[in-house]
């Protein structure tokens, strides 16, 4: 019987990422994206999924392994032609019409005797001699942070829970200069009942890696607005077009490229800064972030190269990346590489917020619902359909006057799309 | 090899004990499929059937009849105690029904199939229960072995002969030998010396070290070594049984030694020398689970074997064989089998003995730091200035804690007294929580308590204390 080896795919750059989840055991058959195992990067879990339909053979993973780009998961036997396999292959047909007869029996009661040379186990780490609580060192296992990596920032070096939590997203407690105090809790049962709803595994994900950006980036946001009125009509027509085919055309897409017209003309906005504070590390490619709302929590999936691609090609893409993580079908890959990020709320409303930048980008456009108002022309009052835009900014990087620049552009970029194809 | 199993379930756990019956009750509340089994009708092992708690349900008895009749020194004086048997054997064969009945309910509850039989592994994923000749045949997904320890047999000991018990016959309480000798000076032996002396037996305790409880530290052992000297016929530390035979009045036994008695005849020998994990009845090498020499299975810290599949925990892992360390460590297991990260991460296992006086002990013991060069320092509080211990009529308690001389940090605590086992569960918090002296004293203990002993050791650590005069702080 052929067996396709599944690795670890290219999960950017990632190493020793933790196995959180295991999904399937030895006799499991799975179809083709079927997800196998989920790891925990610093940003969001991510599954493995199945290459090809097929019988899993052999597991080779377990939950607390880590592992790296190119790490042996599991073997899997093809599907579907599990007859003629076995007509085939001719030295084994006992063997493979012995496993059929024992189909009901997990699948490795007949792979007895085991080898000799049981694979090593990873041993996980040792928490003796550390100054952390019971509860803190449960944490640590549940989330296999090893805490003699960490520097306790409780009362005599105590690990606390905050601690392990701010490693979760990758840097340790000992990054921060400032240590800041736990808001104090008062006993809320004291006031009236109260019920405990754990958060959801994509919030304490996203969670550390939100407010890490809070903490350590000076934001400033940036408010303008963009008279969308024929771009409006303009995207009307496109919609009708191409609900027909099965997918539609949203404000976003054009976002995604009048920000990529901008982002060029202003190439501080499409950047990081480096560790060291010390200069600035421009981008020269085009991958935007698209917060999108799914029932677990924020995920943000990157459109890559938005730069090449057109307004048909970017909708049909958010049409598809936007159900894929709405239904908790999140690859590695879908994630990584952001250079800008846009979260758009206009689906839902509001008058204006500040986004929180997704380090380490330096800056990222908010938009909320688009409103009809009357616009002074000149001349007279004109009713225009008015796009609020809210862009935050990490004011190391980039100043206020630059800031109203750019987000003036991408304003007159979405009131006159004409201009996109200059 | 062909078998078809008669049961596949998702988790198989072996032995239901307190190991045992927590990973299959933990596993069933994480949504597992699980099959218990067990070689006893009953649930609940050696712990609930003949250890932990019928010993505790007779030295309760011993200890009614100790205080009654000290109670003469305060001008209460009773009869002396008329001993039905029968009636004590059946208030506490009761009090075991009551828990195990608990357990099958809580099983039940669960939906935990249990199975009766001797369990032996026949692959990786299949046990076979024999029960009756008839074998049932169970798959598994994954397993956790918990199959427990028996007591050791010595080779020098005619073991099948009459008269010659190990606890569980201690427990059975047959009858009350006039002459009793308790081979092992330690726990186990020490507690039913405990029993048959109040009951009415002479008891001689034969000790192959120098001290009793070897592993406590000797000046915890000492008010239990004064008391146990007063009450018992003999105890002979440093000395070795060689020989057991039954002779026309008895059992007459050898002994060897510096202060060595001549050959005597009892009336029963329980041997009470530590117990031998089951590791080598269960055929584990056929699902390919490592087994030491001694019968230990080796595990991780997540309780997995070799075989990522197949847990171990309980006395079958390894050393000390305590059903609380059992528990701990069936719930790592089960919550690992069942996909949760978790880790066998406790610091420190407390020990106790429920002799009278009771002796207990947690974390670093003196003898260990000596041993291993660990500096300490130490809080000691003699019970004598307790308010409470001298209206309990035992002045002779001690409750020592031992710090980190740089930190102030608890390292170790050990106490010697009426509750100590439950006094150091306080010691044992402290510990885990990385608590220092001024920790402990500054939190107000009740008065008058045995608690205020542990308060009180660190204020004495401290030089605070103003119960007694401050010592200058030992330094070691």
């Amino acid at each position: 019987m052929s067996l396709t080896e599944v690795k670890v795919p290219n999960i950017g750059d990632f190493s020793g990422v933790p196995v959180i989840e295991v999904l399937v055991k030895a006799g499991d058959t799975v179809s083709v994206d079927d997800p196998l195992v989920t790891l925990e990067s610093d940003k969001a879990s991510m599954e493995i999924p199945a290459p090809s339909a097929g019988k899993v053979a052999e597991v080779l993973v377990n939950v607390g392994d880590t592992v790296s780009e190119g790490h042996l998961i599991l073997r899997l036997e093809a599907a579907g032609h599990e007859e003629e396999t076995v007509a085939a292959d001719a030295p084994v047909p006992r063997e493979a019409a012995r496993s059929e007869a024992e189909s009901h029996a997990p699948a490795e009661a007949s792979q007895s005797p085991v080898p000799s040379d049981t694979r090593a186990l990873p041993a996980p780490a040792d928490f003796d001699g550390l100054n952390a609580s019971p509860s803190v060192r449960r944490l640590a296992r549940e989330l296999d942070i090893d805490l003699a990596t960490l520097k306790g920032t409780g009362d005599k070096g105590r690990v606390t829970k905050a601690d392990v939590k701010a490693a979760l997203g990758g840097g340790s407690a000992t990054g921060s200069a400032v240590a800041i105090a736990n808001v104090p809790q008062p006993d809320f049962s004291k006031f009236g009942l109260v019920t405990a709803a754990p958060l959801s595994r994509l919030k304490r994900l996203s969670g550390p890696h939100l407010h890490r950006a809070w903490i350590s980036i000076p934001h400033v946001t940036h408010t303008d607005e963009a008279d969308i009125t024929e771009l409006e009509t303009y995207r009307k027509t496109l919609d009708a077009e191409a609900k027909d085919k099965g997918y539609r055309v949203t404000m976003l897409s054009f976002l995604l490229m009048a920000s990529v017209a901008a982002l060029k003309q202003f190439p501080e906005f499409n950047a990081s800064l480096s560790p060291d504070g010390q200069s600035l590390i421009l981008k020269h490619y085009y991958n935007i972030g698209v917060a999108v709302d799914t029932p677990d929590g924020l995920v943000v999936p990157v459109i890559k190269d938005a730069d090449r691609k057109r307004i048909l090609e970017l909708s049909q893409e958010l049409s598809a990346v936007s159900k894929r993580m709405r239904d908790g079908k999140i690859a590695p890959a879908d994630i990584q590489g952001a250079s800008f990020s846009i979260s758009s709320l206009g689906g839902i409303g509001g008058t204006g917020f500040t986004p929180i930048v997704n380090a380490p980008e330096v800056a990222i456009l908010g938009v909320v619902r688009a409103v009809t108002r009357p616009v002074w022309n000149g001349e007279t009052f004109t009713p225009r359909l008015m796009l609020p835009l809210c862009v935050s900014y990490d004011h190391r990087v980039i100043d206020g006057a630059l800031a109203a620049r750019f987000t003036r552009r991408l304003a007159e970029i979405l009131g006159d799309v004409r201009q996109l194809v200059l | 090899m062909t078998k078809v199993p008669d049961i596949e379930t998702d988790l198989l756990v072996l032995g239901a004990g307190p190991g045992g019956y927590t990973a299959a009750f933990r596993a069933a509340d994480l949504g597992r499929k699980v099959v218990l089994v067990e070689r006893a009708p009953v649930l609940g092992g050696v712990c609930l059937n003949v250890g932990c708690i019928p010993s505790k349900a007779l030295l309760h008895a011993a200890k009614v009849i100790e205080d009654a009749r000290e109670m003469a020194t305060a001008g209460l004086s009773f009869s002396a105690p008329a001993i039905n048997l029968d009636g004590l054997r059946i208030w506490k064969d009761g009090i075991v029904g009551r828990l195990t009945s608990g357990l099958a309910a809580l099983a039940k509850q669960r939906k935990v199939t249990v199975v009766t039989g001797h369990g032996r592994f026949v692959s990786p994923h299949e046990i076979d229960v024999q029960s009756n000749g008839a074998v049932q045949r169970i798959a598994f997904s994954t397993a956790i072995v918990a199959a427990g320890s028996e007591p050791v047999h010595l080779p020098f000991i005619p073991h099948n002969e009459p008269g010659v018990i190990d606890s569980t016959g201690a427990l059975d309480l047959e009858d009350i030998p006039a002459r009793l000798l308790v081979i092992g000076g330690g726990i186990i032996g020490l507690e039913m010396a405990t029993v048959y002396h109040a009951l009415g037996s002479k008891v001689s305790v034969v000790e192959l070290t120098d001290q009793l409880i070897p592993g406590a530290d000797r000046d915890l052992v000492a008010p239990l070594m004064k008391r146990a000297a007063g009450h018992y016929e003999a105890i002979h530390l440093g000395t070795k049984v060689t020989k057991a035979e039954r002779a026309a009045t008895g059992l007459a036994v050898d002994f060897e030694g510096p202060d060595a008695p001549e050959r005597q005849t009892f009336d029963k020998v329980l041997v009470a020398v530590g117990r031998v994990p089951n590791g080598k009845l269960l055929n584990l090498e056929a699902a390919g689970v490592a087994v030491d020499a001694r019968g230990f299975v080796p595990v991780d810290r997540r309780m997995r074997t070799n075989v990522p599949h197949i847990f171990a925990v309980g006395d079958i892992v390894g050393q000390p064989m305590l059903a609380h360390k059992a528990v701990h460590e069936a719930k790592v297991a089960a919550e690992v089998a069942a996909g949760l990260g978790s880790a066998f991460d406790a610091r420190v296992i407390p020990s106790v003995a429920y002799t009278d006086p009771e002796v207990a002990w947690v974390g670093l013991t003196e003898t260990e730091a000596k041993a291993k060069g660990v500096s300490y320092g130490t809080g000691v509080f003699p019970w004598a200035a307790s308010g409470r211990a001298l209206s309990l009529g035992r002045d002779e308690g001690l409750t020592k804690v031992l710090f980190d001389p740089a930190t102030h940090r608890v390292l170790g605590c050990g106490i010697v007294g009426p509750n100590a086992g439950d006094l150091i569960a306080e010691a044992a918090l402290a510990i885990e929580m990385g608590a220092d002296a001024a920790d402990i004293s500054g939190t107000i203990h009740p008065h008058p308590t045995l608690s205020e002993t542990i308060a009180q050791s660190a204020e004495m650590f401290e030089g605070t204390i103003t119960d007694l005069m401050p010592k200058p702080v030992r330094r070691t």
